[in-house]
């Protein structure tokens, strides 16, 4: 075992905060626990929570009271000893508990230092580290799930029995081959054949439930949109059940694009407030108009707004003209005044996927514009208590994985030569096992020799 | 030091390994001995008589490429020539050919003995000389001393070789010759990691006591396809094989005899192949199998031993003649050799450059079973690119090092010194990523600018070798102009012969590329002078060109997509050490290589996969942060 430097880092977000977790990796872990403690024949059982009290050795002052948990290698996170200080929340604190441990020898950690070793220990594969990377960026309850399926290797799981369906394929195939003096049995055609549609059904239902996954990952960008003084900004707020904009009965109060986060049915959404599209001769609005415009651009879904207290105007339809290409939502806000019996007849396009009415004043109709947004989504998301594929590297492989068993599954069906067919399936084996881990042609080696009998 | 005669390449063994190893070394110019313990076994087939197979055949042909001997052999003394896989592409068929095992001995020895700045020595290699890190020389056990500044480990089987035949065991390097004892310990001394691994051979009968009438026929092919690039015609007569079966009674006296087996009584320790099991492994580990295919291979013109192969067992002798005995058509067989498992010493090949050299002492290289191969082709080619690279530093050129795009040699030394061995290795083309680029009627094209380069390739084989690849071109640029129109008076006699509508008009290329197409309709095709003068191989490997381009240039895509890290930078100043995770073994690795770039880094021997993650997260991470 090589020797490593021990490493340290606040392992909770900085700033006060209820308890802070201090992590430590490597062979010094232990020992800094004991000098930290002052009891150098602590031995800790591992996985156990000890209340201690901890001290600066050199000083023997009291930095802290705290609780100290003992992870053995190589049964810890990172595969090395690890030892997790829980103290107080207080960044005063937090940082007097990492100098101290800092003296003792231990290095602060570099930004996914920890993941690195875990990763270099074997503990993770490349998938669940990337999953680790989604759990800590994950927005929402629904988007943790599937980075915490994903980290649990639950891509991995689902996909492996599809490898080893593929390379019961590719034995058969490959041995005949390579084998031709053996007595093996005959290759079954349409035994191969049915497997290999049964697995092209498989990996593209996979692929499919990635725009459910990008989703949840990236969240959905809704933009709000409207002529100036329609309410958008109320609606905003309501949405956010929040005061962030600032509403006035001035037109045009929203010079610039306000974004937020919220979260629909788990499913992250970035909601952006846009200043009011007219032509105005106030530049500063006009900059915003500019803004406006490239948010429309990035919005996976628009909100359209008109007061339907009020005659349509042409700015309200050249309003429209802007994103009637758009997915969109037509909303008709303020629904507490007297409709103008014109505006009930709102514009519409072939991308308008609902029109709801709406008062951002009572807060009525606001939950029938949230079942609009999320409706086109949810509709395909029946399996969101299954995994869902949230990685585009995931999904462009398995979308490489399906196109190249699709050629094999031609060539066979033409009877060309197996050395043809194998090229598809072994690229298919090759972008599974980007995202499982590798199978080498001794791994397909030693399936066959596990197979058949093979040997002159 | 003293030394009784003086060297530029020493050679230990005269196996399949050693001889092409003396052979290229003493043709590039140096002065090379081989020593051997048995100038009479110079170039003996210890198994079954036979060169070649799938994956083997194609190792042959570059072995020939490259301006080796083995093909060129082969082709004199073959007996029985079939090539393998006639049904399927060009890429995964290859050359076989049976042996007249006393025949090839005799050439092997008469071409060695042919070659000048070769000299046989015959002795048993007891000590290597090493001062400093290099080597200088070896010891003989009649205390003679060669020097040499580079010396070739060929020794096969022989390291440390121990025989098992039923409950008896003894020190052998083949049945009836003594092991290499001393020189195994020797390698020990200078620290080389060394493990065991398990052959094995099946016993041989007396052709006269073979009732072989009841056993199927395998004919030889009508028109045999030579190993070698030089051979026009095969002049051996041909001789016919014998394919037959055990039965449940044979497995059923195996199986109530199997504590009798070294392998299962647990007193044989080495690995042995997986693709080459005894008759023991097959009847255990294959229990609902009802019968075994056996081969009687007969071992040359002027012998009556035939080798039963399929049979390989290390039962005791007098079970093995019972157990023959109750073959179909064997009642009445005697075997002259009983079959016999063998453990011998290996090398760790982790331990070596591309270029076969061990990191360890300077000068020395190791070619063959030693690094933990198995047959003949595998051995062959390690020793001939171990001949070349020994000559190569001894007179400061630049050595031969083959990439796995290219050839089959490529894939197999890289897979060794990469990944070491865990049973005996054997090539099989699924080993290489661009098997349809490496096909065996291509090897020239791949690897003879190489062997001409070096100075292995003569003037007459070059000479050959731009006739072939003029002839080619002519044919490849033929396929592309010549078309067909409805119109035209052939156009319908070709829809007819392939059954099928072929649009307006077709090129030769386009017609050949149809999988109901066989060459000799494309041959018949051509102009009455191409037809003259080309051949019919000539236009099977344009064909197999045009059939895998497509394949290959997607491949490549693959390829390129899967590696697109390959050309991420490796900054100048870099410190791998610095790099935490990484074990000492892979930081000195890594310094050693001293890679440029990611790729680079990434073919560097014996890096794990984890450690090049681990490399590859830090560059990425460096990237960006500039």
């Amino acid at each position: 075992m090589p020797i490593k430097d021990t490493i340290v880092a606040l392992s909770t977000p900085p700033g006060r905060s209820g308890i802070g977790i201090i992590r430590l990796s490597g062979q010094l872990s232990l020992d800094i626990a004991r000098a930290l403690i002052q009891k150098p024949s602590f031995v800790p059982e591992p996985q156990h929570v000890y209340l201690t009290t901890i001290r600066d050795p050199a000083t023997g002052d009291i930095v802290d009271r705290g609780l100290i948990t003992y992870f053995k290698a190589p049964h810890s996170f990172t595969g090395e000893d690890v030892i997790e200080l829980s103290c107080h929340g207080s960044p005063v604190l937090l940082r007097n508990v990492l100098d101290v441990v800092l003296s003792l020898n231990a290095r602060l950690a570099e930004p996914g230092e920890f993941t690195l070793r875990a990763l270099s220990h074997g503990r993770l594969n490349l998938s669940q580290a990337e999953a680790i990377r989604d759990l800590i960026n994950a927005r929402t309850k629904a988007a943790a799930l599937q980075a915490q399926r994903q980290l649990g290797g639950e891509l991995s799981r689902q996909l492996q029995p599809l490898k080893n369906i593929l390379v019961e394929v590719i034995v058969p195939l490959e041995s005949a081959l390579e084998f031709v003096e053996d007595d093996l049995p005959e290759v079954l055609i349409d035994q191969i054949l049915s497997k290999l549609s049964m697995l092209g059904t498989r990996i593209a239902q996979l692929g499919d439930t990635f725009k459910s996954g990008r989703l949840l990952r990236d969240g959905l960008k809704v933009v709000l949109v409207g002529k100036p003084n329609v309410g958008k900004s109320s609606v905003f707020n309501e949405l956010l059940v929040q005061d962030r904009a600032i509403v006035t009965e001035v037109a045009g109060t929203t010079r610039d694009s306000l974004s937020e986060a919220i979260s629909l049915n788990g499913i992250p959404i970035l909601l952006t407030d846009t200043a009011g599209l007219r032509t105005s001769e106030d530049l500063i609005e006009n900059l915003g108009v500019g803004r406006t415009r490239t948010a429309i651009a990035d919005a996976d879904l628009i909100v359209y707004l008109i007061d339907r207290s009020r005659p349509i105007t042409a700015d309200d339809l050249a309003v429209f003209e802007e994103v009637r290409a758009n997915p969109n939502i037509i909303a008709l806000n303020k629904s507490d005044l007297p409709p103008f019996p014109q505006s009930m007849d709102a514009p519409t396009s072939e991308q308008t996927i609902a029109v709801v009415n709406i008062s951002a004043k009572l807060g009525t109709g606001l939950d029938d514009l949230r079942a609009a947004i999320i409706q086109p989504f949810m509709s395909q998301d029946a399996r969101v208590d299954g995994l869902l594929v949230t990685d585009a590297r995931h999904f462009d492989l398995l979308k490489r994985t399906g196109d190249s068993l699709r050629t094999s599954e031609q060539l066979l069906v033409e009877r060309v030569s197996e050395e043809l067919v194998l090229v598809g399936l072994y690229d298919a084996l090759r972008y599974l096992g980007e995202i499982t881990g590798e199978t080498t042609p001794d791994d397909v080696l030693s399936e066959i020799f596990a197979t058949f009998c093979i040997g002159k | 030091m003293s030394f009784d005669e003086i060297f530029d390449v020493i050679v230990i063994g005269g196996g399949h390994a050693g001889c092409e190893a003396a052979s290229a070394s003493a043709r590039l110019g140096s002065q090379t001995a081989l020593v051997t313990l048995n100038l009479d076994l110079i170039g003996q087939m210890s198994c079954n008589p036979a060169i070649g197979g799938i994956a083997k055949g194609h190792l042959v042909r570059e072995i020939d490429a490259l301006g080796g001997i083995m093909g060129r052999i082969i082709d004199r003394t073959g007996i029985q020539f079939r090539l393998l896989n006639r049904s399927r592409g060009p890429a995964v068929q290859s050359p076989r050919a049976q042996a007249d095992r006393a025949l090839y001995r005799t050439e092997m020895r008469g071409t060695l003995e042919a070659t000048p700045n070769l000299h046989l020595r015959q002795g048993l290699v007891v000590d290597l000389i090493v001062d400093d890190g290099r080597i200088h020389g070896v010891e003989l056990q009649d205390s003679r001393r060669l020097a040499a500044q580079a010396v070739i480990i060929a020794t096969g089987t022989f390291l440390n070789g121990m025989i098992h035949t039923g409950p008896r065991t003894y020190s052998a390097g083949r049945a009836g010759e003594p092991a290499s004892i001393e020189l195994a310990e020797s390698l020990k001394r200078h620290g080389f990691p060394v493990g065991r691994l398990k052959t094995g051979t099946p016993p041989r009968l007396d052709g006269r006591t073979i009732h072989w009438d009841a056993f199927q026929p395998q004919f030889a092919d009508e028109v045999p396809v030579p190993f070698s690039f030089a051979t026009d015609r095969i002049e051996q007569p041909q001789i016919t094989c014998y394919l037959g079966y055990t039965t449940e009674t044979v497995h059923d006296t195996i199986r109530a005899n199997i504590h009798q087996s070294p392998l299962y009584s647990g007193k044989i320790k080495g690995i042995g192949p997986r693709y080459c099991p005894s008759i023991e492994d097959k009847v255990v580990k294959f229990a609902d199998k009802t019968r075994h295919q056996l081969f009687l291979e007969p071992e040359g013109h002027s012998t009556n031993e035939v080798y039963l192969n399929g049979f390989s067992t290390s039962l005791p002798a007098d079970l093995q003649q019972d157990l023959v005995n109750q073959i179909p058509g064997l009642e009445d067989a005697r075997i002259i050799r009983p079959g016999y498992a063998i453990e011998y010493d290996y090398v760790d090949p982790r331990e070596l450059t591309p270029y076969l050299e061990t990191v360890r002492v300077k000068g020395l290289f190791h070619a063959g079973q030693i690094n933990g191969t198995t047959g003949y082709e595998e051995a062959g080619c390690q020793g001939i690119i171990a001949g070349i690279n020994a000559s190569s530093s001894v007179q400061g050129r630049r050595g031969l090092h083959l990439k796995r795009e290219e050839s089959y040699i490529g894939v197999l030394i890289d897979d060794l010194i990469k990944q070491g061995v865990d049973e005996p290795y054997r090539i099989f083309t699924s080993r290489a990523e661009f098997r349809l680029a490496l096909r065996y009627d291509n090897a020239d094209a791949r690897l003879s600018p190489y062997g001409r380069e070096l100075g292995l390739v003569g003037d007459v084989d070059w000479e050959r070798f731009h006739q072939r690849r003029d002839r080619r071109a002519v044919l490849k640029a033929a396929l592309k102009t010549t078309r067909f129109k409805r119109a035209d008076v052939q156009y319908t006699a070709i829809s007819q012969a392939v059954g099928a509508e072929l649009g307006d008009a077709i090129t030769l290329e386009q017609l050949a590329n149809r999988p109901e197409v066989q060459p000799a309709l494309i041959r018949q095709l051509l102009s009455a002078e191409l037809q003259r003068e080309t051949g019919i191989s000539d236009l099977e490997s344009v064909l197999a060109d045009s059939l895998y381009s497509g394949y290959l240039r997607s491949q490549q895509t693959t390829f390129d997509r899967l590696h697109n890290h390959d050309n991420l930078r490796v900054p100048h100043d870099f410190e791998f050490r610095d790099i935490n995770g990484l074990s000492h073994e892979m930081i000195e690795r890594l310094e050693r290589a001293c890679p440029k770039t990611f790729g680079q880094a990434r073919r560097v021997p014996g890096l794990t996969p984890s450690a090049l993650s681990n490399l590859l997260v830090q560059l990425t991470a460096q990237q960006r942060s500039l």
